[in-house]
């Protein structure tokens, strides 16, 4: 990515630079011992902390683990009980509905907070800290502060509701099915909507004038300017945003743990809260069964990742 | 930013949409918003110093009486001096190593030319997407095993795994920018290869060490899934955890409840407030495409 060094693709240059700069190509060989003395203890950790982890997982999947010490071999079994697991199936469209929804919300209201700021609204420097310090809170302080908002006696918004005179429309927002789900993206997007703000706001202070400068001689009026010039610019960012909220909240727990333990009836459960449950919170012990869930969930994030590389890489190659 | 002379066009955009602004609805949008996104951590923090029977009578009231008294109960009597110090003692050591192994490792990719070099930085960067269930099961395994479970040294070693790929990323980035004719001359003066990383890379390289410092640290502090799998002992919790159980112990007990966010919030809070800048860039690198 960074590397200054030309690629191999670069013969000639590659040759000029070694008649020129041979130096340069002695000061960035090392012998293995100091490349190792750098290296080696974070791969160490690595090896140790992820990669042996994550095969023992694997391997696990394959297994009944009742029992910390012994475990007994099932072969493909934990996987087609998987796959037959109402709950599983109700997990992965509670997550489905999440990742495709809730990046949406994140990053609309991203961009118009910062269409705001980028216009000079008052007080700029104020609202950005504002809109930026739900980032911070960590999942337990804003689960159990949400609980309280959405609470059925004395929560915000219930108590607005009744002030309103709209009572019939009060709810017990994180005891009732229907509405538990859509509950949760609200405070998951009220979490993440500062960070898409910053990061939208940086890109629009990068964007290149001549383009604006043309659309001002054409007169366009600002709705114009927005949906043709700034959204197809900022579409890159966007598109990048939306990805990483996607995979973000394909991995939702924190916030799902903290305010409804994936209840009432399974409406909230998530693909990692599932596991989590069926691994530490079950009434039989099995670690085998969650780590079949695991294998299953892994796939399915990293074939996200690599489609979106290749759609995102494809575009690009496709601009230029 | 905005009072760098920006040209008249980009201004005159910008000036289109701030007279909407002016003229009504989208102002009191945005002052809306701002309530809607301030006003439950102001809530949390008034309800901090208010007695749980005093929220009961008004639920939204200004305190009356600041009873400021309540962090040191929660403070001395319901162990949260105890959770504070596990999280200062696992987070810190925790960024402590990674932000060392980190940058060796990243000042090693970005300057030496070996083989297999994008392969390990590959493999070192790609954990990043993993879920985190891939790992969290066999974990706690592992840990129970080597008697680390339950331990703040054990959690202090998977924080560190888990804040590796994110730091050796976003300082290799950073380390490759420097200049190869600072290395060149530093060799020529004498340095040995560990000097050189020592006495050059990190003095150069520390506006990026210092970001990844406050965002692993920040992250750290919030974290809340591989603790509560991987700690149970009461007197190791972390402050995540320690509100969450005084949360299960005290469910009624608002007052208090809100006490304890509060001192778990409060570091955050002064991180943000010195390197607010610091952290956003850390946030926001390679999400600006």
């Amino acid at each position: 990515m960074n590397r200054t060094l030309p690629g191999p693709a670069a013969g000639l240059r590659r040759t000029l630079a070694s008649w020129l700069a041979a130096p340069e190509a002695d000061t960035r060989r090392a012998a293995l011992p100091t490349i190792m003395v750098f290296l080696l203890p974070a791969l160490l950790v690595y090896a140790g902390l992820t990669a042996y982890p994550v095969v023992r997982t694997f391997y696990n999947s394959f297994f009944e683990v009742a029992d910390i010490a012994s475990s007994d071999f099932v072969g493909w079994n934990n996987y087609v009980a998987v796959l037959r697991d109402d709950t599983f199936w109700a997990a992965v469209r509670n997550t489905a509905i999440w990742s495709v929804v809730g990046p949406v919300l994140d990053v609309v209201v991203g961009l118009l907070l910062a269409l705001c700021l980028y216009a000079g609204v008052r007080f700029g420097r104020f609202l950005r800290v504002a809109w930026f310090t739900p980032v911070l809170l960590s999942y337990v302080v804003v689960g159990i502060m949400w609980v309280w908002i959405y609470n059925y006696d004395w929560g915000v918004v219930n108590v607005a509701l009744r002030a309103l005179g709209l009572e019939g429309l009060a709810q017990a927002w994180l005891g009732d099915p229907r509405f538990a789900l859509g509950s949760l993206i609200v405070t998951h997007a009220w979490k993440w909507a500062g960070f898409n703000m910053v990061v939208c706001l940086a890109a629009l202070h990068s964007l290149p004038s001549e383009v604006l400068e043309a659309a001002e001689l054409d007169n366009c009026g600002w709705w114009h300017k927005l949906r043709h010039i700034i959204v197809p610019m900022l579409w890159p960012t966007l598109l990048n945003l939306y990805i990483l909220a996607f995979i973000g909240k394909m991995k939702v727990f924190d916030l799902v743990w903290i305010m409804t333990e994936g209840g009432p009836v399974w409406s909230t459960e998530t693909v990692s809260t599932y596991v989590y449950k069926r691994a530490f919170n079950w009434n039989t012990f099995d670690l085998g069964y969650p780590s079949a869930i695991a294998v299953v969930w892994f796939f399915v994030v990293v074939g996200f990742v690599i489609l979106f590389n290749v759609l995102f890489r494809s575009r690009e190659r496709m601009e230029f | 930013m905005r009072s760098l002379p920006r040209s008249a066009a980009a201004g005159s955009f910008a000036r289109s949409l701030s007279r909407l602004l002016r003229s009504g609805g989208l102002m009191a949008a945005v002052v809306l918003y701002t309530l809607y996104s301030a006003l439950p951590f102001a809530w949390v923090g008034t309800m901090s110093v208010r007695t749980t029977s005093e929220i009961s009578a008004a639920h939204f009231a200004w305190p009356e009486t600041f009873h400021w008294d309540k962090f040191r109960t929660a403070w001395v009597d319901s162990n949260f001096a105890q959770y504070f110090w596990n999280s200062t003692v696992v987070v810190v050591s925790a960024v402590a190593i990674v932000t060392l192994l980190g940058a060796a490792a990243a000042h090693c990719l970005a300057r030496y030319n070996f083989r297999g070099n994008r392969l390990v930085y590959f493999v070192l960067f790609s954990s990043i997407v993993f879920p985190p269930q891939i790992i969290l099961i066999s974990l706690f395994q592992v840990l129970v095993e080597y008697d680390l479970y339950n331990s703040r040294l054990g959690l202090t070693l998977v924080y560190v795994s888990l804040q590796l790929p994110l730091t050796v990323y976003l300082l290799e980035g950073f380390f490759a920018r420097i200049p190869q004719d600072l290395f060149d001359a530093a060799k020529m003066d004498g340095y040995s290869d560990l000097e050189i990383f020592w006495r050059i890379v990190v003095p150069v390289g520390m506006p990026a060490i210092a970001t990844t410092v406050i965002l692993n640290f920040i992250q750290l502090w919030n974290e809340f899934l591989f603790a509560v799998v991987l700690l149970s002992d009461q007197d190791a919790r972390t402050l995540p955890l320690g509100i969450r159980a005084y949360m299960g112990d005290y469910f009624q007990d608002i007052g208090m409840i809100a006490t304890g966010m509060m001192i778990a919030v409060i570091p955050v809070v002064v991180i943000y407030a010195f390197f607010s800048e610091k952290l956003i860039q850390g946030m926001t690198a390679g999400a600006v495409k």
